[in-house]
């Protein structure tokens, strides 16, 4: 009698232990960003580790900017608190890798979207947060405002980068005339088009604004509005992880639909009253599409209440309430201008 | 005595009625129409409201105005997927208009009637007043279509990014002159605003 007793604990035990052993590697296992995140309580968030207007921290460690707020938006529609979002400083180098060891649950790091870089790493680019491209600086005193102009330039450009092939394929399509300043250094080219060697300098466009802020006198370049290359800047997930890839894409997607409805941080109560069809759609008045992305009615409210519609993201950081004061451009919505376009939610 | 005591009460209560509504009519008074001051064309506007080529797709023709009255600015369409933006002040809360028009007059340092219903909202401006530096529609107007509106320039250039008018679009002097100069009578005006809720 006894003996069985014993046996019986024992086999219990073993079983207990197994199931024990078969939890935690289930969990190790477990690849669903969503519930891990969900488990854990915070969004992990890859971001640049100092880049004004997209993401920086100040001496309190207080991280600001565009890429930064997009990922408090994912917290705000999962938690309802945009603070559950904790920043990783990652460099270039190693910010794909990183991901892809589920060091970080979301890259919100001003990347390119590519395709080599989405088979190469096995990731995904849910949808463009921001549409880069390289561009000119130039002095305003020259006149000039379209780069068809630049007939016969000297341009400033980094060696050995992509830019400098930009720059060569646009003046060749366009058959115009210009010498290179090549330098290595960024820091270099810049010196280099301040000490007028240059009639013109070539960079992203967003860099391009923040160059400009280290001028002695900052006004008195211009950015054109040209964009002559495509630099598509997005969040980045793992593949073959849906639930959450169909979260961050619908967070940004919810942030310019907003806009496009007139719908911002200071009037979303009064959009919660609306008997629009398509506001009562996305603030889940009408529908359950929040249900639907493993969220809550509100998500969208969440994320408009905490960081705000797609226009006031991108204004805090970037435009007109920045110091970089970008143009919206490329990035203004579709009917305004930009080419900024969200699937409906319906 | 109580009679009396009621009567006290009730002309306090009339004198802080009185008041309270001298008060808030004060309140109320849009700033933005400041006749006689002189334009300070020396004034220079945040970068946001400062002329500039930005891009601009659009499917209208080279040539056509686009008023985004939410955004404060005013784009005219050069084609090439770039527009010239303006900064400009806008129609205040109840005062905010949209449609297509089109310009039918232009007139360089306008004189100007306020339109009756203004003076009946605002009588304290002054029934006629010669263009000039001091005149609120600055140094060129252009009329859109048989509206009492126009697109034209201010007296009042810190204006510039708010929404403070009567309907009207207002440029900073500097600004205006090098719109009017671009466009003839005729020209096409898209006014465009926010969508309602």
């Amino acid at each position: 009698m006894m003996r069985t007793f014993r046996g019986g604990l024992l086999i219990g035990l073993a079983v207990a232990v197994l199931v024990a052993i078969g939890a935690i590697v289930y969990e190790f296992y477990d690849t669903r960003t969503l519930k891990r995140t969900v488990r854990r309580g915070e969004v992990l968030c890859g971001v640049n580790a100092g880049l004004p207007g997209f993401s920086i921290p100040d001496d309190k460690g207080n991280w600001t900017g565009f890429d930064v707020d997009f990922c408090r938006a994912v917290a705000a529609a999962i938690f309802d608190d945009p603070k559950k979002a904790k920043f990783v400083p990652l460099d270039a180098n190693e910010r794909f890798t990183e991901l892809q060891k589920r060091k970080v649950d979301i890259l919100s790091r001003n990347s390119t979207w590519s395709m080599a870089r989405e088979t190469t790493y096995d990731l995904y680019f849910p949808a463009v947060a921001y549409y880069d491209g390289q561009g000119f600086m130039l002095p305003v005193a020259r006149k000039i405002d379209s780069a068809l102009d630049l007939n016969g330039s000297k341009v400033c450009v980094q060696a050995s980068t992509t830019t400098a092939l930009n720059l060569a394929d646009y003046f060749r399509a366009n058959n115009m005339k210009y010498e290179e300043v090549k330098l290595p250094k960024l820091d270099d080219v810049v010196k280099a088009y301040a000490d007028g060697k240059c009639d013109t300098l070539t960079a992203d466009v967003s860099q391009l604004y923040a160059l400009r802020l280290n001028m002695t006198k900052p006004l008195d370049h211009t950015i054109l509005p040209d964009v002559v290359s495509k630099e598509p800047l997005a969040p980045v997930v793992r593949q073959r992880d849906d639930d959450w890839m169909m979260i961050v894409k619908w967070t940004l997607y919810a942030m310019i639909n907003a806009e496009e409805l007139g719908i911002d941080s200071k009037n979303i109560d009064e959009a919660l009253k609306s008997k629009k069809p398509d506001v009562m759609r996305l603030v889940g008045t009408e529908g359950n599409y929040g249900e639907q992305l493993g969220l809550t009615k509100d998500w969208a409210v969440r994320i408009i209440r905490h960081v705000g519609n797609y226009g006031e993201m991108y204004e805090r950081n970037v435009g007109s309430g920045s110091k970089l004061q970008i143009p919206r451009g490329m990035n203004q919505l579709w009917n305004a201008g930009g080419i900024q376009y969200a699937p409906p939610i319906r | 005595m109580r009679n009396f005591r009621h009567l006290t009460w009730m002309l306090i209560a009339a004198i802080g009625l009185v008041f309270s509504t001298t008060q808030s009519n004060a309140q109320k008074r849009p700033d933005a129409d400041e006749p006689g001051l002189v334009a300070d064309d020396a004034y220079e506007l945040e970068p946001e409201w400062q002329k500039q080529v930005v891009y601009f797709r659009t499917t209208e023709a080279p040539g056509t105005i686009i008023v985004v009255t939410a955004e404060r600015h005013l784009y005219l369409v050069q084609g090439n997927g770039r527009a010239i933006r303006y900064g400009i002040g806008v129609g205040r809360e109840g005062f905010t208009w949209q449609g297509l028009v089109n310009i039918t007059q232009k007139k360089e340092w306008p004189d100007w009637t306020p339109p009756p219903e203004m003076i009946q909202r605002q009588p304290y401006l002054p029934r006629f007043m010669a263009g000039g530096p001091g005149n609120p529609l600055g140094a060129r107007a252009m009329y859109l279509g048989t509206t009492v509106y126009r697109i034209h320039g201010t007296n009042r250039p810190d204006t510039i990014g708010t929404a403070v008018s009567s309907g009207c679009f207002r440029l900073v002097n500097r600004d205006v002159a090098d719109l009017y100069d671009r466009v003839p009578v005729g020209t096409k005006v898209v006014i465009r605003q926010k969508p309602e809720l």
